[in-house]
């Protein structure tokens, strides 16, 4: 009976969580830091490590909880000052500054004669202790734990001493964040084995990451997340998981174009849930065609989403108002958006969240991402199937209609789907062709793939007019359209 | 148990000084610390009471050496101690009369054995 007790006590325990105050990281945490435990906290200098911290003291400060701040390096006048340039809060953060004074420096106060180990650690230990019992805070930020390392003789007494300060202040209701200095010549991974938890903060070619790699008896998502430090402090963009998103229940009705012989290519339309990639060179007119499934939702009162990625918005607008897409009254109704991302600007997590944001909040039938090379640039290196498969999964979860537009490197010659190698993701791919016809350019479209339903085998020419798309009869009477140099086929020519 | 005997400490360092004699106090030594080695000669004269002397002999001249040699001859154990860990300081510190040679830092365990051992012995005479 005692034992199932512990359990349902160590229950309670673990569901009370303790939140960092960075949103993102709450999430990657599912809620919050266990209560009453001891937390790593790595990184390099720069990595945000402090800001942490800061996050962390100032969210219990303003629900009223004792907090403290132990510091080992900088001093606290830095921190302070620091701190409220990112305008944070510390009027009720409680400071314990242990880092060495100035005088310090002075002959008078530097010796030789014993190790720090001997002289330093009673008056330290003693200063903690004294603050601990008198403030009994529930949150504690240690800067940098590393430190001890100095007080301490030899290693086992460092992992000792650690033991049993992170022990005394999560006794005393604390849950602890401490930080750690490592380099490759003093390595922390006696530190990592001590923690409940290890929170990863790093900055590689220039995307920043927080990741989590150890967190006792509790689930996290896993991976590493871009971060963001700005001068509100951090921002945390979690991963899409779209295994975790509840599926919703969605019609599976269709999004047609409003074009007849659009629409008989694709037997209908789009359907809401599926992925939908338009493929072919430049200036052929994916994005043209894109759209206009987007005016025809529009016109059924609709919400859609185009996520720019190569064009000025305002070009957008002012192209499409050229051939007969209305997008500057869609805009103005509220039921088409043209954002324009900066690639550069955005990590893929960034720009997940942003588009997982303005789904939730505001819905969508259809989102474009235009294009697929403008996101690989957001990407820069890291797994672009991966990360566009993620959000994909999540917006079909939604019910949304994605379009992606790939564009093709060769204007003509040998037929291929995608350079990326992401057609497996599409449930229609729709290509659009040049054709050079009696020496003149023109182009084609077809469908190559759709999943739920069945499609038009034969490729229909199309024309972009200043009324629209004009799409034609199948063109049934040339072969040997996918090389781009079609020829008369000979028992057929109507001409 | 008597009164322990005091332990004549020098050192250039006031810091160091300060942190040897607090720990030797905390021992339960009486210490005599000084910095320099006008007041060194000045208790040369009177070494009676002493049983013991530490010297640390960062940042003094070849001179030290001789004192090292005088408190020696008088009778009164002798502990040099050195700031690196150079054979040759070994060596001129035993040939001058030191009955040991620390390196800095001290470790606390082995100052204290020798410590006690240099005093036993001594009052056992």
């Amino acid at each position: 009976m005692d034992q199932s007790k512990t359990v349902y006590e160590n229950n309670q325990a673990i569901n009370e969580r303790v939140p960092t105050g960075i949103a993102g990281l709450d999430e990657i945490l599912q809620g919050g830091l266990v209560a009453r435990r001891a937390y790593l906290l790595r990184g390099n200098p720069g990595n945000g490590k402090t800001t942490v911290g800061l996050h962390f003291l100032t969210t219990g400060a303003a629900c009223g909880e004792q907090t403290l701040f132990i510091t080992m390096g900088e001093t606290e006048g830095q921190i302070r000052h620091n701190a409220a340039s990112l305008g944070f809060d510390l009027s009720d953060v409680k400071f314990l500054d242990l880092a060495p004074s100035p005088d310090f420096f002075s002959q008078m106060q530097s010796y030789d004669i014993f190790s720090p180990a001997d002289v330093e650690r009673d008056p330290t230990t003693e200063r903690i202790t004294t603050e601990v019992e008198r403030l009994k805070p529930t949150r504690v930020f240690v800067d940098a734990m590393t430190q001890f390392r100095y007080l301490s003789s030899d290693d086992f007494q460092f992992r000792r001493q650690v033991h049993s300060f992170l022990r005394f202040l999560v006794d005393n209701g604390a849950t602890v964040i401490f930080s750690s200095e490592a380099s490759p010549a003093q390595p922390d991974d006696d530190l990592q084995y001590m923690s409940d938890g290890i929170i990863v903060l790093e900055n590689d070619t220039n995307t920043r990451t927080i990741s989590v790699t150890k967190f006792r008896g509790s689930d996290f998502i896993s991976g590493k997340h871009s971060m963001r430090l700005s001068n509100r402090g951090m921002e945390v963009f979690p991963r899409l998981l779209p295994i975790s998103e509840i599926r919703q229940e969605f019609a599976s009705e269709l999004i047609p174009s409003g074009i007849p012989e659009f629409d008989e290519l694709t037997h209908g339309g789009l359907e809401r849930g599926t992925i939908t990639i338009i493929t072919g060179p430049t200036g052929v007119g994916k994005t043209t065609v894109g759209m206009q499934f987007m005016k025809e939702a529009a016109g059924r009162g609709e919400r859609s989403v185009i996520y720019t990625f190569e064009e000025w918005s305002q070009m957008l607008i002012r192209r499409s108002q050229s051939i007969g897409i209305p997008v500057e009254s869609m805009v103005n109704r509220g039921i088409l958006s043209v954002v324009q991302v900066e690639p550069l600007r955005y990590t893929p997590d960034e720009f997940a969240r942003m588009v997982r944001k303005d789904v939730e909040e505001n819905g969508a039938a259809i989102v474009m991402i235009d294009s697929i090379s403008g996101y690989r640039l957001s990407v820069r290196g890291e797994e672009l199937v991966r990360h566009l498969h993620a959000l994909c999964k999540y917006l079909q979860g939604k019910g949304v209609a994605v379009v992606l537009i790939n564009e093709i490197e060769d204007v003509v010659g040998q037929f291929r789907v995608s350079d990326i190698g992401i057609s497996y993701i599409a449930d229609t791919i729709i290509f659009l062709r040049y054709l050079e016809l009696r020496g003149e350019l023109r182009r084609a479209i077809g469908v190559l793939k759709k999943r739920l339903s069945d499609f038009q085998k034969t490729m229909r020419e199309y024309e972009i007019t200043r009324y629209g798309l004009k799409v034609g009869k199948p063109l049934n009477e040339l072969r040997g359209i996918l090389t781009g140099i079609p020829e008369w086929d000979e028992t057929g020519d109507r001409r | 148990m008597g009164i322990k005997p005091r332990i004549l400490t020098i050192d250039r360092n006031q810091r160091n000084l300060e942190l040897l004699n607090q720990f030797l106090g905390k021992e339960g030594y009486e210490t005599l610390p000084m910095t320099t080695l006008s007041d060194l000669a000045k208790i040369l004269e009177h070494p009676e009471k002493l049983g013991l002397a530490l010297v640390d002999i960062s940042g003094f001249d070849r001179s030290i050496w001789e004192y090292c040699e005088q408190l020696s001859n008088k009778g009164i154990p002798l502990l040099v101690v050195a700031p690196q860990q150079l054979a040759n300081i070994r060596q001129e510190g035993l040939s001058h009369g030191a009955d040991g040679v620390l390196f800095k830092p001290l470790v606390v365990k082995e100052l204290m054995s020798l410590i006690r051992s240099l005093i036993r012995e001594d009052s056992n005479e």
